[in-house]
């Protein structure tokens, strides 16, 4: 795998990492696709309806609303301020 | 008397007929843990203050002759399952001072039949590995031999078991990770049908194939705690609409008939061959015992490593990304943006082993591979299953090895992720299947380090797993860890 | 310019009325204290899982039905990857290959160059998703607050093929949209509160071209009349690029309302890779034959059936659709003609004079001040002369202002016309006796006066009697003489 991959997969990960240890990455990722790659030579596809739980409508959570959580266990482990989460501020 | 070398069921008998007290119980293993956990390192949190309020409370329920089978037992919870109030750290620093405003179903369902909790055990971060060595707090050490690792993911719940540090605790299982650390420390850990356990409350790593289970000193320990743990959660839309048996119904029952199929590519090279004669002695034991070994095969388990991780990494990737730092977590003192405060928080809290699973999920989903690799291994999914749907159509059960290793150094292959992947060979397909399976242990090696044998079972079919892995514990010749 | 052609296809975002959010039990209702309906699953706890409601999915095929698209009888839920400090999973559950409903078809009405057209645009698919947070932002401190209220309620998301010409096309489309989704009895359709949103794709190109050209999106339009003003804003501003020979860049854009003109949104540092996966939380959907039946069946009246009943009721055809395009005006005018019986009185003054104060702004049928049924008596009461035509209309000025039941405010202001014989036959006694020359004549034979009789007694019966009954007391009076 090469650096450039690597760098866009952190990109998607939010992750970042030094030059050096970049290059760590991309060995290690290198050979974990060596791995991955076994799968290449075996000609099968999907079929999501094979998957099928078979679980009908009438089998799905009734439309019934119930209390919610006090606001301070939602927010007791952020940073928070005026009863909200608090993030750096976002531009569009 | 050790009352901490207990089974469970006899636990449950003194503590019934008063013979020892919920609090003499636990102090008993809250100063065992005082005493060897040092060494062993297998809780993140002990909840000593808790355990005694729940000791109290739990007294009081048996006092009045209404014990459930549970009551005032002493167990330990791997920290990946969601307890209100006290911190639930995944083995992260991600998670250091993350405490859930909420308790998983599993805990309200122990809660419910009053448990005496002890703590919370350590893991490899956010149940990735198999070594216990990746935890960010306590890297366990296998009570066998401390020079060695407990195996993992749930290693803290396994070795609490193995050192007697817990009556019996709840691990995870995404890909082995009940199973194989059960076997490296000499002790039973069954990973349910998929659907059987809510998963609501247990972080999540990989959904499709996380499965919340028991480590027990024996399969009868660990049939009582799936018996109080399993069941449709209406919090779960995964977890399954189905009468729960009670598990220890099969348990004594005559295996004489029973057909054990060995499919030979779980036997091949890369297993070492202590554990493949200790398997196959246990197999001529069933035979001995009227049992039949049904050979087969499972030709697509060359590829079930590879598709166990990118399935289990591309849903890691999703699921590890409402790490932010905002909501709840590790917050990065640096990053003026919300980019960059994120992508700080997360690149501090997660370990590396976590990283690179988000790095290969993000690989096998982003847009160009998808078909290659994700798409792929769904497909491998769905041949692997035909192919036990195939080898069950003529068996009752499944024997394998646990591991291809016993315990290895602390040290060792660590450093080679790539390497680790491959160890994970005989547990996988359980998982990518949904499919019951128990690991007990079945020979120790030349070292003493213990081996494990697994029993994989029909769907739903957890009773006659537990059935055929009491049957074999009951004359099997036990050499406890000495700690 | 004009020699570019625009190519337009929108997504619509619409809010659906349940009562519980799409994955958890929290209050799906509009607004509340900020993080007061969250939950540990809305708001992205660690080890939480989505339940999903079953009414959002049953809302969702009804839209289905209403914009005449057909149902997938497996349909499966994805997970759509992207970071953003307003949806706390950093996925968004939604559905890609398999959505709930797909190949629907909405006729619509417009008007180009004053002159009427019709045309039928193509409904790629209607797939069920949930809504984001909000966002606060606070300049002072320099922060954005995230409030998790919004979080989860359940949205539908309707796509369309990129079978629109024109910003009038477009502003018709929502119009019809959001009028089928009311009717549907699925969503408010209140775009200035957010429960109705939609994105535009648009891109321009030759007569000539074979291929599409590059499209921009804009985001977030929020108005029917934001979506005309940056559909030309944007077919305009894309044409000057490639009259000067430049090119569209594919991005997404967001509409500048004050300015009336779109922006680039700041170029995300994110790559567009939204790694959609199937969401393993959720085991997919099935209907049966009978479920998809159910559903249809619990589909309201719709547009053109209520179309089709006012014009049995005789009502003409420009009257029945003004009354069926607002949906809260058509409800009102059923509950009127219920309550009086008369369909062409009671539209002929809903189109008249209600419409009018509306238009004026003096009322809004979101919020009248008076009920249908005050509304129906009124208008009765001038067709049976309780009241007079005229004064109706006073009458009813009087409702739009204070409310309440127009006979009170009818006898109030004395117009009510109580043809009250025993006051008609005392008043006309009376202008006999002063008008004695005039009997006389007219018992004379010369019958021209009655006029001016009758003209006395009118004056004097004002708002008590109506003329007719006055003409024919007096002429029987007059006659037994």
């Amino acid at each position: 795998m090469d650096l450039e991959m690597v760098k866009y997969l952190s990109k998607l990960g939010k992750l970042n990492f030094t030059d050096s240890e970049l290059e760590k990455v991309a060995k290690d990722m290198t050979s974990i696709i060596e791995i991955m790659d076994t799968i290449k030579e075996i000609d099968i596809v999907y079929e999501p309806i094979k998957d099928n739980h078979n679980v009908y409508l009438a089998g799905l959570r009734e439309d019934v609303s119930m209390d919610s959580f006090p606001t301070d266990k939602i927010l007791q482990n952020a940073v928070n301020s005026e009863s909200c989460f608090v993030v750096p501020k976002v531009v569009e | 008397m050790d009352v901490t070398a207990l089974k469970i069921r006899d636990m449950r008998t003194m503590l019934d007929k008063k013979e020892v007290s919920v609090s003499e119980l636990a102090d008993a293993y809250l100063s065992r843990i005082n005493e060897v956990d040092g060494k062993v390192e297998s809780y993140i949190t002990v909840t000593s203050e808790e355990a005694k309020a729940a000791s109290a409370k739990a007294q009081a329920v048996i006092d009045k002759g209404e014990a459930s089978p549970l009551t005032g037992i002493p167990l330990a919870i791997k920290d990946n399952i969601c307890t209100d109030g006290v911190k639930t750290t995944c083995a992260s620093k991600m998670l250091e001072d993350f405490v859930p405003p909420y308790d998983a179903t599993v805990m309200e369902k122990l809660n419910a039949q009053n448990i005496v909790m002890l703590g919370k055990t350590s893991m490899d971060e956010f149940a990735m590995g198999g070594s216990t060595q990746t935890s960010a707090f306590k890297k366990t050490k296998n009570p066998y031999d401390i020079g060695k690792v407990p195996g993992g993911s749930s290693g803290g719940s396994a070795a609490a078991v193995g050192a007697s540090l817990c009556a019996a605790a709840l691990g995870s299982d995404t890909g082995g990770s009940i199973r194989q650390p059960a076997s490296f420390c000499g002790v039973t850990g069954l990973k349910p049908t998929y659907g059987r356990v809510s998963r609501y409350g247990l972080v999540a790593f990989a959904s499709s194939l996380d499965q919340i289970g028991p480590i027990a000193k024996d399969a009868h320990d660990c049939a009582i705690i799936l018996n109080a743990i399993s069941g449709y959660d209406y919090h779960d839309g995964t977890s399954k609409k189905i009468d729960v048996p009670d598990f220890t119904a099969k348990i004594g029952q005559s295996i004489s008939g029973m057909k054990i199929a060995m499919p030979k590519e779980f036997y091949a090279e890369g297993i070492d061959g202590e554990i493949r004669d200790a398997v196959n002695e246990a197999a001529k034991w069933y035979e001995k015992q009227g049992a039949e070994i049904v050979e087969c095969s499972m030709p697509s388990l060359k590829y079930a490593v590879a598709a166990y991780y990118l399935i289990a990494s591309a849903e890691a990737s999703s699921n590890l990304s409402r790490y932010d730092g905002i909501k709840y977590g590790h917050r990065s003192d640096k990053g003026d943006s919300y980019n960059d405060l994120i992508c700080n928080s997360r690149s501090e809290g997660f370990g590396d082993e976590v990283k690179r699973r988000i790095l290969l999920g993000n690989y096998a989903l982003s847009s160009g591979y998808y078909d290659a690799y994700y798409g792929k291994a769904m497909a491998l999914k769905q041949k692997i299953r035909e192919e036990y749907n195939s080898i069950f159509e003529s068996c009752d059960v499944i024997l394998t090895p646990t591991a291809p290793t016993v315990a290895y150094g602390v040290n060792e292959n660590i450093s080679d992720p790539a390497k680790m992947y491959q160890a994970d060979i005989c547990t996988v397909t359980v998982n990518i299947a949904s499919l019951p399976a128990i690991s007990t242990p079945c020979g120790y090696d030349k070292n003493g380090m213990p081996i494990g044998m697994s029993i994989i079972g029909k769907l739903w079919d957890e009773a006659t797993v537990i059935q055929a892995a009491d049957a074999y514990e009951k004359q099997f010749s036990y050499v406890p860890a000495k700690i | 310019m004009s020699a570019y052609i625009p190519v337009i296809g929108l997504e619509i975002h619409a809010e659906l009325l349940t009562k519980s959010k799409v994955f958890c039990t929290c209050s799906a209702e509009f607004g509340g204290d900020k993080n007061t309906r969250c939950c540990p699953v809305c708001s992205g706890m660690p080890g939480t899982l989505p339940i999903i409601n079953q009414t959002a999915v049953e809302y969702a095929v009804k839209a289905g039905f209403a914009l005449g698209c057909g149902i997938n009888k497996f349909s499966v839920f994805d997970r759509k990857n992207y970071f953003y400090p307003d949806l706390p999973k950093a996925y968004q559950i939604s559905q890609l290959n398999l959505p709930l409903c797909i190949n629907g078809l909405v006729p619509i009405e417009y008007e180009e160059n004053g002159e009427k057209k019709t045309k039928n645009i193509r409904i790629n698919r209607i797939h069920l998703e949930e809504d984001a947070g909000k966002l606060i932002h606070d300049d002072l401190n320099g922060v954005s607050l995230a409030d998790y209220n919004r979080c989860g309620i359940p949205l539908i998301e309707i796509v369309t093929e990129p079978d629109i010409g024109s910003a009038d096309e477009a502003k018709a489309f929502v119009e019809k949209i959001s009028l089928l989704l009311q009717y549907a009895g699925v969503c408010d359709c209140k775009m200035e509160q957010g429960s109705l949103r939609c994105d535009v794709n648009i891109s321009i190109m030759k007569p000539t071209d074979t291929e599409f050209g590059t499209r921009a999106e804009i985001k977030n339009l929020n108005s029917i009349k934001a979506i005309g003003r940056a559909i030309d804003f944007e077919i305009y501003r894309q044409s000057k690029l490639l009259d000067m020979g430049k090119r569209v860049v594919q991005e997404t854009r967001r509409f500048d309302d004050n300015r009336g003109e779109t922006k680039s949104m700041r170029s995300k540092e994110d790559a567009h890779d939204y790694r959609y996966f199937p969401e393993p939380d959720i085991l997919q959907v099935n209907f049966t034959d009978e479920d998809l039946d159910a559903i249809r069946a619990k589909l309201p009246e719709m547009p053109y059936q209520r179309l089709e009943r006012y014009l049995a009721d005789g009502l003409n055809e420009n009257d029945a659709k003004i009354i069926v395009n607002q949906k809260i005006l058509s409800d009102f005018y059923d509950a009127a003609v219920k309550a009086y019986n008369n369909p062409k009185s009671v539209c002929n003054f809903l189109i008249g004079e209600m419409m009018r104060r509306i238009n004026l702004g003096e009322i809004t049928p979101e919020n009248l001040p008076f009920t249908a049924e005050q509304f129906a008596k009124l208008i009765e009461m001038a067709d049976t002369d309780k009241v007079s035509k005229n004064d109706a209309k006073d009458v009813f000025r009087t409702m739009c202002e204070k409310g309440g039941d127009p006979e009170e405010i009818a006898k109030a202001a004395g117009l009510l016309i109580t043809n009250d014989t025993g006051k008609v036959m005392e008043v006309i006694e009376q202008v006999l006796a002063a008008n004695e020359k005039a009997v006389a004549q007219y018992t004379g034979g010369d019958q021209k006066v009655f006029g001016f009789l009758m003209g006395q007694c009118t004056k004097e019966l004002k708002g008590v009697c109506t003329p007719k009954v006055i003409k024919e007391e007096l002429e029987k009076k007059l006659k037994s003489l």
